[in-house]
Order: C-alpha cells, then structure tokens, then sequence
C-alpha cells in the first residue's frame, strides 16, 4: 500500500537556548577584534574590489625580492639589484597607498555609525579597542615592511651552494629586518589610524592619510636636496628610514638621513614622537567619544 | 535577590548639569520599567552601571560587581541596547552580530550558533543575510536587540526600545521583550519615557525625576483602585454634582465630569450607583459612563511626592 508520507521540512520550536560555555572575557574580545580587523585589512570576506589595493601592494612589494632573487639565480653575484637596508625605503610609495586603502576601513564606520557604544559595553576597556586596531593594522602592514625582506632573505640563501655558509654570512642582518618591519608596520599603523579617527568619511580619511604622507614626502625630498635636513622630519617615511640606519647602520641611495648632517638619534627621536602624538590622539579621540 | 544596587548614586557633569542625585534603589527580577521623562537620568544611569562613565558620589553594584572596578566582569554578563542608531550599514546581520558575540567572549563557533538563534528569536530570517543598511527600522531595532541578546546576559538593558517603531513594530517589540523577560529568564531594565508602553510589560516600576528616586514598587500598586467613582455627563454636569452633595455625598464636578467619592456615602458603593443613576434621571442627563478611577502612572509626574517606603 501507499508509504507512510514522509515528514520533511519539520521545523521544532525548541525555545530559548541559555549558553553555559566558556566566556574569554576580555582576552576573547580583543582578539576578535584583531582578527575581524585583519579581514578588513585585506578585504577578505567582501568584494573582489577590495581585495585589489592590499594584494596589490603586497605582490608588488615582494616583486623586488623575487627579481633580485631571480637574477642572482641567473647571474651570480656580480649584480645586487637589492640589499635589505634599502629594501622598504625603495617600496615605500606602497605603504601610503596601503594604508590610505585600508585605515579607514577599521576604524571610520565604528565612528560614523556609532557602533562603538556596542563594544564599549562589552568585556573590553577603550584602551583595548584602540590597540587592537592597531595591532590588526600593523600586523597588515608586515606584509609589505617584512615578509619582501625575508623572502629577499631566503632567496639569497637557498640561492648558494653552501646553505650553512649562506645562512652564517646573511643571518647578521636579521635583526635589522625584523626590527625595521616592526619599526615600520608599529608607526605607520599608528600615524594612520590616528589621522582616519579624525575624520567623518572613509574618503576624506583616505585623503587626509595621503596628504599627510604624500605633501611630507615632497616637501622632505626637495629641500633636503637643497642640503636643508630638517625637512625630513616631516616625511615620517624619511624619519623612519634615518631611524633604521641609527638603529642598523647602512645609508640608503637617495634617503635624506643618508647625506644628512645631522646626528641619526634625532631620527629615532622623531619616530617616537610620532607614536606618542599619535597615540595621544587616539586616546583623546576615543576618550571623548561614545558613553 | 536584588541584581543591581545603588546607594546615594550622584552623577554631576562638568558643565553643572546634575543627572543623578542621591538615587538609591536596589532593582530585582523580572521586567523592570525605569521611567521617567527625557532627561530625568534614565541613560546616565545604565551608562554608570555599565562601567562605561564613572558615578560622582555613592555607590552602585550590578550582579555584586562593581561597575567602577569590575565593568568588564559585569559588562560581559549584561546587554546593552542603546537609543541611538548603532549599527553599520555595509555588513550583514549575521556578521555583525556574530561579530558582537565574539567580542563580548564567546568562542567562534558558539558565537556562529547563537546569532543564529537569537535572529531567529528575534524575528529575522532569510533578511540576516542581506546588508544591513537596506533594513527599515523596525528589522535594525531587531538587529540592536539581538546584539545585545547573543551572549545569554543575565541582565539587559534596553534605553527606549520602541524609539521611531510605528504601532505595529512597537507591539512586536514589546511583545519580544516581554518574552525575554518571562521566557528567556532574563532580567530587563527597560528605559522609557513612554508610560503606556511600559505598563504592558513591566512587573516592576523604577521611577526616577530630575535623578531622584520618586517612586519603586510593584506595577500593580501603581495602579490601583483610588476610591472614587468617575462619572461622565453629556452636558455640563455641575447640576448632578450639587444634587449628589444635597444627599451627602462627596462630589466634584469639572466640565462634564463628576468624581465622586464612594465611601462618602456610607451605605456601599451600589447605594452610590443608584444615587448617580436617580439623579440623572431628575436632570434629564445623559450618563455617558461611569468607571472605577484608578491611579495612572502619569500621576507619579504630576505631584513630585516621594512614596513612604519608596526605598523598597
């Protein structure tokens, strides 16, 4: 006879569902932040045209490294197209357009919509919201201030014969590359974030970030050409390259603290200042807003 | 058991404005109605007890944390639904909602789960996958509720919940609060200058003015019978006030209105009724209705009278 008919598509009311499962608290929290902010940064998640300026940036950061490894490969040592103190100062037209791109992204909607009541009323201090957006930043810009370098790095190495020998007489510069791509990735990330938590649109934020890097970097080049040093100091690009010769030593073809007089410290100095501001910004901004 | 406390809680900002005075009250169970009229310091208080601005004087506490040193503990047992627009147009709201359990300390994959069941409580369905930003604002009031619904918190606090909703969102609204408060097991602090609203739903009342405490109790006891009789007349009804008087009964006439006072007359209410309808009958007036007054909350507002006992 006919089959029973069959129950499909049944959908059971089961209530209200409390939740008794681990609470990470404040840890959790930031973390998510971080993370939701790194999806941002590299457009995951959303349109195809928002992936196109970080991956962008990103392959053309690294397209130096691989041709210098490639020619090595090909030629030898007779010719250096990179070394690893000028690597970043030579891809640094990236890094404004990076953060332009993506800065505004993290944290201007927060602001505009004011979705920041909604976290400031969870297990997190404001403090906490600020950092992680710029550690989600920062880690984003490690893409292009450190992962070029040591891709540069590894290509040199497996390029030789003689892996331990290669690795021996390369490994002196690791410290430089880690600690000019944190330099780098740290200040930038907080320079930017503080301009876009100044402005009311994702555009004007976008352009503020480029006005800011672009008018200092023109300024910087031409009267530092004119042999008048102190105009670095308002390219934080500049600033951050004078900081890494300080810090590693190795002046850069081009780079104002290369030929400068001046004494490199005032550089690192600089660099700090800039965070300092930033941050104070920051936590002025943020102390005002929402509650 | 009382979830929140405070104690002499003052809230004075810098410009002079005193938003909180002294305001003691211990909050209980259940849905809770904070009522009072725009400014009276319903949202300085919830902001306080969040841990989001800090008291002047006094002392408060919220689960027995307090908010002064122990927000974060308490704010990830609680929710919090503001009054404003806080939510971003360009995500979806199982994103964003997921989003805001994580942040609130919920693993990812709980966090996936209870957005899906808290929309769903809330109403929404095959729209959560759609941007935010092309919601009208009754889905959006959905979306801010279930934000602040996604971490199971003991305690949720709603500041003007039916804010722009038209009558029929208002009902949804007050009806899902309702069923949190009952259902869910969740204790609702309900902000509201809208006194109709919340005498739907709320089993107890906070009334605050000015940020002093008028009045706590039990809704019920808000509106209990007063006593009198509240008769209306076609036409002017002074006549019919002075007859009721010739026969000692206490009686007020205001345009065509009587409001007598039953116990005035001695021989129980049912002597009372007659006496209205005889008299009438002599005037030869129309009797339009006759009803139990009983105390609205409105009344709380109109004479600033703090309750004996109004501490319980």
């Amino acid at each position: 006879m006919t089959a029973m008919p069959e129950t499909t598509g049944t959908i059971y009311d089961i209530g209200y569902r409390h939740y008794d499962g681990p609470r990470l608290g404040r840890r959790g929290a930031i973390g998510a932040i971080v993370g939701a902010g790194l999806r941002a940064v590299f457009g995951f998640g959303r349109s195809g045209r928002s992936k196109i300026i970080p991956w962008g940036a990103v392959i053309l950061a690294a397209l130096p490294a691989v041709v210098a490894v490639a020619v090595r490969v090909l030629a030898g040592d007779i010719l250096d197209l990179y070394d690893y103190d000028g690597y970043v100062w030579n891809i640094g037209a990236l890094l404004p357009i990076f953060i332009a791109a993506q800065a505004p992204e993290l944290v201007v909607n927060d602001i505009r919509h004011r979705v920041l009541p909604l976290y400031f009323s969870r297990p997190i201090r404001r403090i906490d919201y600020v950092a992680a957006k710029i550690a989600a930043l920062a880690i984003g810009l490690l893409a292009i201030t450190l992962a070029p370098v040591l891709l540069l790095f590894i290509g040199r190495v497996l390029s030789t014969d003689d892996l331990v020998a290669a690795v021996g007489e390369e490994i002196g510069a690791m410290p430089e590359i880690i600690g000019n791509g944190v330099i780098h990735a740290v200040v930038l990330s907080s320079i930017g974030l503080a301009i876009c938590s100044l402005a009311g649109r994702r555009a004007y934020a976008a352009g503020a970030v480029l006005a800011v890097f672009l008018i200092g970097g023109v300024i910087s080049d031409s009267f530092s050409e004119n042999g008048q040093d102190v105009a670095a100091f308002v390219s934080p690009l500049a600033v951050l390259d004078g900081t890494r010769q300080w810090l590693f030593g190795g002046a850069v073809d081009g780079a104002p603290a290369a030929t400068s007089e001046l004494p490199l410290a005032l550089y690192g100095l600089a660099a700090l200042i800039l965070v300092l501001v930033s941050w104070a910004v920051l936590a002025v901004r943020y102390r005002r807003l929402t509650a | 058991m009382a979830l929140i406390r405070t104690r002499a809680l003052t809230k004075r900002y810098p410009g002079g404005v005193t938003a909180l005075d002294g305001l003691t009250v211990d909050i209980g169970e259940g849905v809770i109605g904070l009522v009072g009229a725009n400014g009276a310091g319903k949202s300085t208080l919830i902001k306080i007890l969040l841990g989001l601005l800090p008291s002047t004087d006094g002392q408060a506490t919220v689960l027995d944390f307090d908010p002064a040193t122990q927000g974060e503990r308490i704010r990830e047992l609680v929710g919090y639904m503001p009054e404003h627009d806080c939510l971003p147009p360009d995500i979806s709201a199982t994103e964003f909602v997921a989003h805001m359990a994580r942040v609130s300390g919920l693993p990812a994959g709980a966090a996936r789960e209870r957005t899906a069941d808290v929309l769903r409580h809330v109403g929404l369905y095959e729209e959560r996958y759609r941007q935010i930003g092309g919601y009208s604002t009754g889905m959006k009031q959905r979306v801010k509720l279930a934000q602040a619904l996604v971490h199971d918190p003991r305690v949720l606090f709603l500041d003007e919940p039916t804010n722009g909703l038209d009558p029929a969102g208002r009902d949804d609204m007050l009806g899902l609060i309702e069923r949190i408060g009952r259902d869910f097991g969740i204790t609702v602090v309900v902000a509201s200058h809208l006194l109709g609203e919340i005498e739907r739903i709320a089993g107890w009342l906070v009334a605050i003015d000015n940020g002093r405490l008028l009045r706590t109790a039990p809704l019920a006891s808000f509106t209990e019978r007063t006593g009198q009789l509240l008769v209306e007349t076609e036409e002017e009804a002074g006549p019919l006030a002075e007859r009721l008087t010739g026969r000692g009964i206490d009686a007020i006439a205001d345009g065509r209105t009587v409001v007598v006072d039953i116990a005035s007359a001695g021989d129980g209410e049912y002597a009372v009724y007659d006496a209205v309808r005889d008299e009438a009958v002599a005037l030869r007036l129309a009797v339009i209705r006759m009803e139990h007054r009983r105390h609205q909350l409105e009344d709380l507002f109109r004479d600033e009278v703090v309750a004996p006992g109004a501490t319980t």
